[in-house]
């Protein structure tokens, strides 16, 4: 469970840019090829290098998977598992053999074929060569074969459910054997894109894969832009350095770009829940209580209204509303202060309220604190750097009582489940339902997770504040931005500009 | 001076006199209370006992100044104190001693610590230290100190060329007792003067730290981060951003006005030029 630490890590320093969705299996415009048209779109975080195998962070898949790099399967909006380069696949009945049948006339960009034995390298090279905390989601794999060309079969240790969606993330990225020497610099993919230049500090270039297998997307090339700053980011977009802000990280600003002859906003869902953690190991938040208390004191609504412009959703646990298993659990602790008082029996206490120095948990903090006062809760907030203070003192020490921080890895609920971490939260029944979960048929596994949720929310293991909302703004007449941001990547696939 | 109203002086005071009562008004009471979030309130207009409005928080938009003006002193009298009571004593060593080894040493060690800027000093403390008031204070406070340090002892020099220097000197008193009984009543002009500049850059240093998130912890209200917090707000509610950078302006504009203007009161040579011009 300590791959999340990073996860985090990077999910914060992004702010909820990390991860967006693809559009459909098909390419949207369908204007086909149109020579010339290029679009720009802005980002926060530049990456290191691009070798995803090797570098934490999300910034990497972000630009790369699905766009250069394709699986076997990936996520769609809706957050449904459909096929890319396995044209299908079939489960046995012990549910722990899976059977892909791949797309044939699948080359690399390099020129190589895509063939099986791909697949059983790169599968392969997930638990020898990758150094992401992250692979060991793979763990569950005993072997992957070679069936015949265009056929491979994956065996799994025990069933597993999340196995698949793994696949669906960068572990299940397809390498070329011939195309790894250099992965750092030279990305060499199946994808409708390959790179074109990159300028450090500033941009990527993505140009269009000429040999693409499926529909070629509408553009001969995008480019991602970087910005540190959100307000440099705004005006660039209104100035026409980019056409596309990938990620809004001033929401209140969004007026700037209300003109719908101009611009347009797509607001849809991510996996980002920002949560108001409690450190449950230690007083006063080991006091079930106490932590219910907070969670009756905060007026969620209000607070959203407040601190991130109304933007987002109200969840009320840790799933976010694009996981199958989800249901809205903002009823369990309605607004009431009266309630939270009495819980605390007349007593009062001081706790240190520890933040990472970001927009969206500085704002939250300001209005959790005031929410706090009312009920006899004195929250002092210390703005952490973020992300080193932060992960080192909160995340690692667990000093803290209070934090909060925008948990964006996909299907997190288990981090709950593991003691040490940082929210030191112990009940060994949510463990179990994970467990059982995981290896449960479908609608068990919904069942189960919703238990989980619930067991949660009930125990106030944490406050959910809001789910991070995936706001993007574009110039009018660029279409196939992606509504939700569920997956790892940014899919340029499907966009085209009018 | 004499027969004649110094404008600067005037002006500066007034508008020191401002922020002064703004911030002990504060102390016993705030139209609203500047921390209170209330979200029916948010970008509520100015008016109805909301005399400039409230901001994305719902919160007083006039109470968040009267309360910003606390800290904005706070900070300024504490970095200006550290400066003061560390770089006068540094800078009398240093003059009372001109061709010694701690002159040298003294004097040195202050062009370091000039070199080195007071905005970089405070980001650096607040990444290690955790950034706060505290921290911010006394990074400011760290990179005046060699001003102080200078002007103290380019006033020392010319102090200690006096013929009551030397006639102490004669009559045998102590270092000590010169520097203190002679020597800095006589500078002391020259270091309010110092002061009252210092407490304007001050002003100005915990703005910006503040703005970058490296000042005053929210929600202490503070017109730095109240500047910060409307950036987003500029285009569509740009009183937001108006108030606190007006405060600041006044602020270290009264400052300067009244450092220029005590400079013109304090100093005797000064005074009697200007009497001279007007004959």
């Amino acid at each position: 469970m300590r791959r999340i630490g990073i996860w985090i890590a990077v999910g914060g320093l992004l702010l909820g840019t990390a991860a967006c969705g693809s559009g459909g299996g098909n390419t949207g415009a369908g204007g086909g090829a149109a020579a010339g048209q290029t679009l720009a779109v802005g980002f926060v975080a530049e990456p290191a290098n691009l070798d995803f195998t090797s570098t934490e962070g999300v910034a990497i898949p972000q630009a790369l998977l699905v766009n250069v790099y394709e699986g076997l399967v990936k996520l769609d909006q809706s957050g449904q598992i459909v096929p890319l380069l396995a044209e299908k696949w079939e489960v046995s009945d012990d549910r722990k053999a899976y059977t892909f049948t791949l797309r044939k006339n699948v080359t690399f960009s390099s020129g190589a074929p895509f063939t099986a034995d791909d697949v059983v390298f790169s599968l392969d090279r997930v638990a020898t060569d990758w150094k992401l905390k992250i692979k060991s989601q793979l763990d569950v794999i005993d072997k992957v074969e070679k069936k015949d060309d265009s056929t491979v079969v994956v065996t799994l240790k025990r069933p597993s459910n999340g196995f698949l969606y793994s696949m669906a993330t960068r572990l299940g990225a397809m390498f070329s054997r011939t195309g790894i020497s250099d992965l750092a610099n030279k990305p060499v993919g199946t994808g409708p894109y390959v790179l074109g230049s990159w300028r450090r500090g500033d941009s990527i270039q993505l140009k269009q894969n000429p040999s693409y297998w499926g529909t070629k997307p509408a553009l001969s090339a995008v480019t991602l832009k970087y910005f540190k700053d959100a307000t440099a980011m705004n005006n660039a977009l209104l100035t026409g350095g980019i056409d596309v802000i990938s990620s809004v990280q001033a929401p209140e600003s969004l007026q700037q770009f209300a003109d719908p002859n101009r611009f347009q906003t797509v607001e849809g869902t991510t996996n980002g829940e920002v949560v108001l953690s409690m450190n449950n190991g230690r007083p006063p938040f080991d006091d079930k209580k106490v932590r219910q208390a907070v969670r009756y004191a905060i007026d969620h609504k209000a607070l959203l209204d407040t601190a991130w412009a109304g933007r987002g959703q109200l969840i009320g646990s840790m799933v976010p509303p694009t996981d199958p298993w989800y249901e809205d659990r903002t009823g369990d602790y309605p607004y009431d202060p009266a309630k939270a008082k009495e819980l605390l029996g007349g007593k009062t206490y001081t706790v240190k309220m520890r933040i990472p120095n970001l927009p969206y948990a500085v704002n939250s903090a300001q209005v959790v604190k005031s929410q706090l006062a009312q009920v006899g809760i004195t929250a002092d907030i210390e703005p952490l750097e973020f992300p080193a203070r932060w992960l080192d003192v909160v995340f690692t020490q667990g000093d803290y009582d209070m934090s909060i921080i925008n948990h964006v890895e996909p299907r997190d609920m288990g981090i709950f489940a593991d003691k040490s971490y940082y929210f030191r939260y112990d009940n060994p029944e949510f463990g179990k339902l994970l467990a059982a979960a995981d290896e449960a048929s479908e609608q068990d596994q919904a069942d189960d997770l919703k238990q989980a949720a619930k067991l949660l929310s009930d125990d106030a293991a944490a406050d959910f504040l809001f789910l991070f909302p995936n706001l993007i703004v574009a110039k009018k007449g660029v279409t196939g931005l992606p509504k939700n941001a569920i997956a790892e990547s940014f899919d340029f696939t499907a966009l085209a500009k009018q | 001076m004499r027969g004649r109203t110094n404008a600067g002086l005037l002006v500066g005071g007034t508008l020191v006199g401002l922020v002064v009562l703004a911030a002990l008004v504060s102390f016993f009471w705030t139209p609203h209370d500047p921390t209170l979030v209330d979200a029916a309130r948010k970008l509520r207009e100015p008016g109805g006992g909301y005399l400039l409005g409230a901001d994305k928080f719902g919160r007083d938009t006039l109470s968040q100044l009267m309360v910003g003006a606390r800290t904005t002193l706070y900070v300024g009298i504490v970095a200006v104190g550290i400066a003061a009571l560390v770089g006068t004593p540094l800078g009398l060593a240093a003059g009372m001693t001109p061709r010694g080894w701690l002159s040298e040493l003294i004097m040195r060690v202050n062009d370091l610590v000039f070199a080195f800027p007071a905005l970089l000093l405070a980001v650096m403390l607040g990444a290690v230290y955790g950034a706060g008031t505290l921290t911010a204070m006394i990074a400011i406070g760290v990179a005046t100190v060699p001003a102080f340090a200078r002007v103290a002892r380019a006033a020392t020099l010319q102090v200690m060329v006096t013929d009551y220097i030397l006639a102490a000197r004669a009559a045998g008193r102590r270092r000590t007792a010169i520097a203190v009984r002679h020597v800095l009543p006589n500078i002391g002009s020259v270091l309010i003067v110092q002061a009252s500049v210092s407490f304007a850059i001050a002003i100005l240093a915990e703005a910006a730290l503040s703005f970058l998130g490296f000042g005053t912890r929210p929600p202490t209200p503070s017109w730095g981060r109240m500047l910060q917090e409307s950036q987003e707000l500029l285009f569509s509610t740009p009183r937001l951003a108006l108030w606190p950078g007006l405060a600041i302006a006044v602020a270290v504009l009264g400052f300067n006005l009244l450092g220029d203007g005590l400079r013109d009161h304090l100093d005797p040579k000064l005074s009697r030029i200007r009497g001279g011009e007007e004959r």
